[in-house]
């Protein structure tokens, strides 16, 4: 039985054709797929217009990124009906994604031929209709469902039958449409749950005049060209991807004609090309644009076949370098192979393999490292420098539902992690170097500020989590408003700079057994006993209510092996077990002791 | 660069294309299938079609001599 990953690379994908091809063939298995994935997402699909080849591509394009996906196409414009009907086949599907696609055509309806027919005022009602009936159709699905949505604003049209007038009109019919656009966006903002796509800029990219291909529309009633059906869904995948806990973290860069022009072996510190000139600006502008990636969050590498002090001496002297040792989390210099190079990247920032994203000029090197290591995303490089830049731009690895705090520091967190490691290479015993490190941990009850992180770290932490339970926003801040439950957020500081809120735990208050729902680390601070001090804070309060026994829950899964002892050697006792899930039990009457090097400060 | 017959094999699914193949004889080439078909020899072969022409076209035969037409 062949997997879904050998039955996608047995074909090359030229266009929209192959994807409906392709899915012809893996049709009759989605259900022994889908078996066979952990990884599934649900995708309604709603639409003002027949859409066919989005559910082909779609389901291709999520399998080539490990998730068998179930996608459910609405019926022809039967979209706010589908909606409305609050026990119908849509709700009952239960989507993890809402995709809606209302066309400017549709919207428009005969206003769109003929927008001078109605006057300014009533194109302003019309505005405020639509916007009202949009906005209140997305409520409707938020109160039905917990789906993401992600919904389309509208084409700009490209005609006026006022021609050069248009933009003298009191209220236009274009204006009408930009009035629409950012009347959407304005309204969702705020709302977690909902997304604009940008289709007008999609659109816009691909070159309107090319969208729509007029005798396919007049013959099928098709408004979006079939061959730009991949490119549609590689935007979908962007909001895809961070559901399904495929965002990539880090980028992995080789450094002789990737981060400058040139071999600096041969070429040296004056000869390689990096600066303001034609032949250095290619250059200068990529490292601008990590930079900027760096900045929201993303860490950066180095794996490069060049002697140490050679690349050094241009990160220290050379005056347009951009990108600096300080920026990177692992610089992996030296003449070994750019697989063990890589694999020790991994392993220094503690990140999996599927989390990187490779450049290198080498055509060779690239094959190597992605037959080797196929998790790792290894960029096509064009061979022309002077498209690097857009190639980098182009990707949509790196997405998140949301930007806290900690995700814009940890670029930088990473690179602090690179100084702590040297620093712990030198010191001699792990208690000592740990009592170095002069840590602070900041232990507080969730508020607004936290809630987003610790849902985040529900969602992403995988390796020191007690149970791997996946929260919503919505779900902690229900934790937190509740009398029940206890929400903790611990962040940890030490003497390299701030780590960020890095740990949480969520506890369920009975009147003699406290249970722990949530127990989760970072990644970030595995290692450094900050487990201990969180344990002992939850184990003081519940003692101090009154609580006799504190019950912990383990839930074993494919990752979370770090976390396996850690109820047992905490004076836990196994209270039972049944098919994956231990229940661990903590005799409040015994004394705990945690760790006396960390600093703990509560709020 | 694909054949025409390539191209036609490969959207339909289908092994052997002979002139006879015809929208009538053949499942697989129903309608939306057709627009498909159209679009990928379209953007394959670098010819364009008018509407009439995609309306028209029924049989294997009838799309060769048409692109074979445009092609001159």
């Amino acid at each position: 039985m062949k997997t879904i990953k050998e039955i996608i690379s047995s074909k090359e994908i030229r266009g929209i054709a192959d994807y409906f091809s392709l899915y012809r063939d893996v049709e009759g298995e989605i259900k022994r797929l889908q078996l066979q994935n952990s990884k599934i997402i649900k995708i309604a699909l709603l639409s003002s217009f027949t859409v066919k080849g989005v559910k082909e591509t779609l389901f291709i394009k999520c399998c080539e990124i490990g998730v068998v996906p179930e996608i459910y196409v609405g019926d022809y414009n039967q979209y706010s009906q589908e909606i409305l009907d609050s026990k119908g086949r849509l709700y009952e599907f239960k989507p993890d994604l809402i995709i809606i696609f209302i066309d400017t055509i549709t919207l428009l309806g005969n206003n769109y031929l003929l927008p001078y027919q109605i006057s300014n005022e009533q194109r302003k009602a019309w505005v405020d209709e639509k916007l009202k009936e949009i906005v209140s159709l997305i409520k409707k699905i938020n109160d039905n469902s917990s789906a993401k949505i992600l919904l389309h604003n509208f084409e700009i049209p490209l005609h006026s039958p006022l021609g050069i007038l248009e933009n003298k009109q009191e209220f236009g019919f274009i204006e009408s449409i930009e009035k629409i656009n950012t009347g959407l966006r304005d309204a969702f903002k705020r709302d977690p749950q909902v997304h604009i796509l940008d289709y007008d800029s999609f659109c816009s990219g691909i070159g309107r005049q090319n969208i729509m291909d007029y005798k396919m529309y007049f013959l099928g009633d098709i408004k979006i060209d079939l061959q730009y059906m991949p490119e549609l869904c590689d935007k979908y995948l962007a909001y895809i991807k961070p559901l399904v806990q495929a965002t990539r973290k880090c980028i992995v860069l080789d450094l002789d004609n990737i981060l400058w022009g040139g071999i600096i072996g041969e070429d040296g510190i004056k000869g390689i090309k990096l600066g303001p000139d034609p032949e250095g600006k290619p250059f200068l502008e990529f490292q601008k644009y990590l930079l900027s990636l760096f900045n929201r969050g993303v860490a950066l590498a180095i794996n490069s076949s060049n002697n140490p002090e050679d690349a050094l001496k241009v990160f220290r002297e050379h005056p347009y370098m951009i990108l600096k040792e300080e920026h990177f989390a692992a610089m992996q210099v030296n003449w070994n192979d750019k697989i063990s190079n890589m694999k020790a990247i991994a392993e220094e920032i503690n990140i999996g393999m599927d989390s990187l994203v490779f450049f290198d000029d080498d055509k060779l090197n690239r094959e190597i490292v992605s037959n080797a290591l196929p998790e790792v995303l290894v960029v096509d490089m064009p061979e022309d420098a002077a498209l690097y830049l857009k190639k980098l731009m182009e990707l949509n690895e790196f997405d998140t539902y949301q930007l806290t705090e900690e995700d814009r520091k940890r670029g930088r967190m990473y690179a602090e992690q690179r100084k702590r490691n040297k620093f712990q290479n030198a010191a001699s015993d792990i208690t000592g170097y740990l009592k170095n490190l002069k840590m602070v941990a900041t232990i507080k009850k969730a508020n607004s500020f936290s809630i987003p992180r610790i849902s985040q770290l529900t969602q992403k932490t995988n390796q020191f989590n007690m149970t791997t339970r996946r929260y919503a926003e919505e779900d902690i801040n229900k934790f937190s408003r509740s009398d029940n439950f206890l929400v903790l957020s611990v962040k940890i500081e030490d003497k390299f700079g701030d780590n960020g809120i890095t740990g949480a735990v969520i506890v369920e208050k009975g009147n003699e057994g406290w249970r722990i729902d949530t127990f989760l680390l970072s990644c970030r601070v595995i290692g450094r006993k900050v487990e201990e001090v969180l344990l002992a804070n939850v184990i003081e309060q519940a003692g101090n209510e009154g609580a006799k026994v504190l019950a912990g829950e383990f839930v074993h899964t494919k990752k979370n092996a770090p976390a396996l002892d850690f109820y047992k050697n905490n004076g836990f006792k196994l209270a039972s077990k049944d098919s994956g899930t231990e229940v661990w039990e903590y005799d409040l009457a015994k004394k705990y002791k945690s760790p006396d090097f960390i600093k703990v400060v509560k709020r | 660069m694909d054949s025409l017959k390539q191209i036609v094999s490969r959207v339909l699914n289908i092994d052997s294309i002979n002139e006879n193949v015809s929208r009538n004889n053949t499942e697989e080439w129903d309608s939306f299938n057709h627009l498909l078909l159209i679009s990928e020899i379209e953007k394959e072969l670098k010819v364009k079609f008018t509407m009439l022409e995609v309306e028209q076209i029924k049989t294997f035969k009838e799309l060769q001599e048409v692109v074979s037409k445009k092609r001159k």
